[in-house]
């Protein structure tokens, strides 16, 4: 789905499209621990974070989800806007590295950032979620950047 | 975007659950039908007058154990139950989907809303006390305990397969009482998965019964004298049958029925959020909910009214119509095909009293490779005016009848001349322009910027003139004290 020029209006495909963003991000990472031992239990905990992120926001949306909020009609993104590359280039080293997370960092944090403006009077708890994770994001944005 | 697994699987035949046994019906079955595919899903019995029979019996035998069961341990049944659907949340919403049709967003709001009411029913040994005084006179005290009353008919529509009839049951139960809950013989594999998760929540046999079917099934609790009360939620002429046989036969009724709801638009309203309020409100659940907004009515100037509503043609024309298993559906299809042709009728009468018929929902996309047979687009009326059967009747489905009015007055005016009194909302960013509505709309339910206003399970869902029949509510602690009879002790010890 990502990467691709489909329009996300429902909360549901929106959820979706974060799960699997911060799925493809957790899998960069992964690979970079793989490879960069030197900061390979940083890259894990991003990658574990991830997961925190995905369950953050399920429950948030799954916690307040009714028919008296706007959940079909809450967004207007575009997939392609926000697609990940996730694909280290061969022969790319550490900085290279770094430099690939921290543009895809900056793309989930505006991802999460146009999500909860564009959702906050509609959706409830779900735009919260979406702000804590653009702050642990910017927190991480840092620590990527002093690495 | 990937269409989410189907729960239901071949073409099951649903069975009645009655004193904790799954019984084969003996009476006719049909087709139950998956309306966005438009293929049989299963078969429904439609059960016989025997068999409610034989489930009010094992309610009433299970009524004096059940009742002595204390309140805290009927709140921990009722806990696990609230925990089970936890568990199989996104099974039993892609249920309601398969079988009613609904977005996935919305089928899962109904899944959250519904457990809501088991929730707030857990806290039953708070819920169902009484009240004391010490000492009315000396040396003698009065208290009140509410009592459970027996056993209960629940009769569930077809809008809301999953959430409707827990408005009821769960207190029900948790007060000590025992249920038989008929749903509605379109999709009644939502009730089917709830019983299925009763049963495995240990309740003793006989608590929750669910017996399947139509008339047969209704008419036999209305006339059995074992069932001391009813909760319905339908039409307007069902409901007011039912309260009128509960009258005669003693019963204690809670009879919801239809609506035609207004949402007022004032000209300072904040226009972004109240277009996306409004697309969910007259568009969501495919309009076919009491809840939903039916006509749009619109204080302002002419140049307010032409931007206003160009941008609600705009959104409305952007409306994504498909399965509801596919995520990026906003609006799937009517519940079957009788249900299109009603709304088709209605379309053909606004345009015959000379409504102009801004967006025509007769022509539509699909996404997907789906048969239109059930699908409908949304429509959009202007130029209503009151008289019209647009304006008055309740459609039940995608139709927006837009209406005008010079100012709050007026408006509220033609609010209150409509026949029912469910859900009227007024968006607008004036307080004293939102009091006024509030306080002078004849209705049980009022949104203020709330395009749906559906009360939280801890608040009755209210209604009035003829979206409603009776006096307490479901939900909350009306629904404690429909299902418990109030008894007074006064005592005194020599």
């Amino acid at each position: 789905m990502g990467g691709n020029d489909m329009k996300l209006q429902t909360a549901s495909s929106v959820i979706s499209f974060a799960r699997e963003l911060e799925g493809e991000s957790a899998g960069f990472y992964e690979a970079l621990a793989e490879k960069f031992a030197e900061a390979k239990d940083s890259f894990l905990a991003f990658a574990q974070e991830n997961k925190k992120y995905v369950t953050q926001v399920e429950r948030a949306y799954y916690g307040v989800i009714s028919d008296a909020i706007e959940g079909c009609f809450a967004f207007d993104l575009e997939a392609g806007d926000y697609a990940l590359d996730t694909k280290l280039a061969e022969g790319a080293g550490y900085a290279d590295a770094l430099s690939q997370a921290v543009k895809m960092e900056e793309v989930l944090v505006r991802f999460y950032t146009v999500a909860a403006e564009q959702s906050q009077a509609l959706m409830a708890d779900v735009p919260r979620a979406f702000m804590l994770i653009v702050r642990k994001r910017n927190e991480r944005l840092a620590k990527l950047k002093s690495l | 975007m990937a269409v989410l697994e189907e729960p239901i699987k071949g073409v099951p035949l649903v069975k009645n659950y009655i004193n904790g046994e799954w019984v084969e019906s003996k009476g006719e079955v049909k087709d139950v039908v998956n309306p966005a595919k438009y293929e049989t899903i299963g078969k429904v019995p439609i059960s016989t007058r025997e068999e409610i029979d034989a489930a009010v019996k094992a309610a009433q035998e299970a009524f004096p154990d059940w009742r002595r069961t204390t309140p805290v341990a009927r709140a921990r049944y009722v806990f696990r139950l609230k925990q089970l659907l936890e568990e199989h949340f996104e099974e039993v919403s892609r249920v309601q989907t398969q079988e009613h049709g609904k977005t996935i967003d919305e089928s899962r709001g109904e899944t959250r809303r519904g457990t809501e009411n088991v929730e707030v029913a857990c806290g039953i040994p708070t819920l169902q006390m009484g009240y004391n005084l010490e000492d009315i006179a000396t040396g003698i005290d009065e208290y009140l305990i509410r009592n459970p009353l027996g056993v209960f008919g629940i009769i569930g529509p077809f809008n809301f397969p999953f959430m409707i009839p827990l408005w009821s049951a769960p207190y029900a139960v948790a007060t000590g009482n025992c249920v038989i809950v008929k749903p509605s013989s379109e999709d009644p594999f939502s009730q089917l998965k709830i019983a299925e998760l009763v049963e495995e929540a240990g309740f003793p046999p006989g608590v929750w019964n669910v017996v399947n079917g139509g008339r047969v099934v209704v008419t036999g609790m209305l006339e059995h004298p074992g069932i001391q009360g009813i909760a319905f939620v339908g039409s307007t002429p069902t409901a007011k049958y039912i309260y009128q046989k509960c009258g005669e036969t003693g019963k204690r009724v809670i009879a919801q029925g239809g609506a035609k709801n207004f949402i007022v638009i004032m000209p300072d309203c904040n226009v972004n959020a109240t277009i996306a309020s409004l697309m969910t409100s007259f568009f969501g659940n495919t309009g076919q909910r009491c809840l939903s907004g039916a006509n749009l009515l619109i204080v302002g100037d002419d140049g307010f009214y032409k931007s206003f509503m160009e941008r609600v043609a705009d959104s409305v024309s952007k409306i994504v119509i498909g399965y509801g298993l596919d995520e990026s559906v906003q609006m799937g299809p009517l519940r079957d095909v009788e249900k299109k042709q009603r709304v088709l009728g209605y379309i053909d009468s606004g345009i015959k009293a000379g409504a102009r018929l801004m967006l025509d929902g007769r022509k539509f996309k699909i996404r997907g490779d789906y048969p239109d047979t059930c699908f409908l687009g949304p429509s959009i009326f202007e130029k209503v005016t009151s008289d019209m059967k647009i304006a008055r009747e309740e459609i039940f489905g995608p139709v927006m009848s837009v209406m005008r009015a010079k100012n709050l007055d007026e408006a509220i005016d033609m609010v209150n001349d409509c026949d029912f009194g469910n859900g009227n909302a007024i968006f607008t960013a004036d307080g004293k322009s939102a009091r006024e509505f509030q306080y002078r709309v004849v209705s049980g339910n009022i949104g203020i910027n709330i395009g749906i206003v559906a009360p939280m399970a801890f608040f009755p869902f209210s209604g009035m003139k003829d979206s409603f029949f009776g006096i307490l509510h479901t939900q909350g602690k009306e629904a404690v004290r429909f299902f418990t009879e109030s008894k007074v002790v006064i005592q005194r010890w020599f």
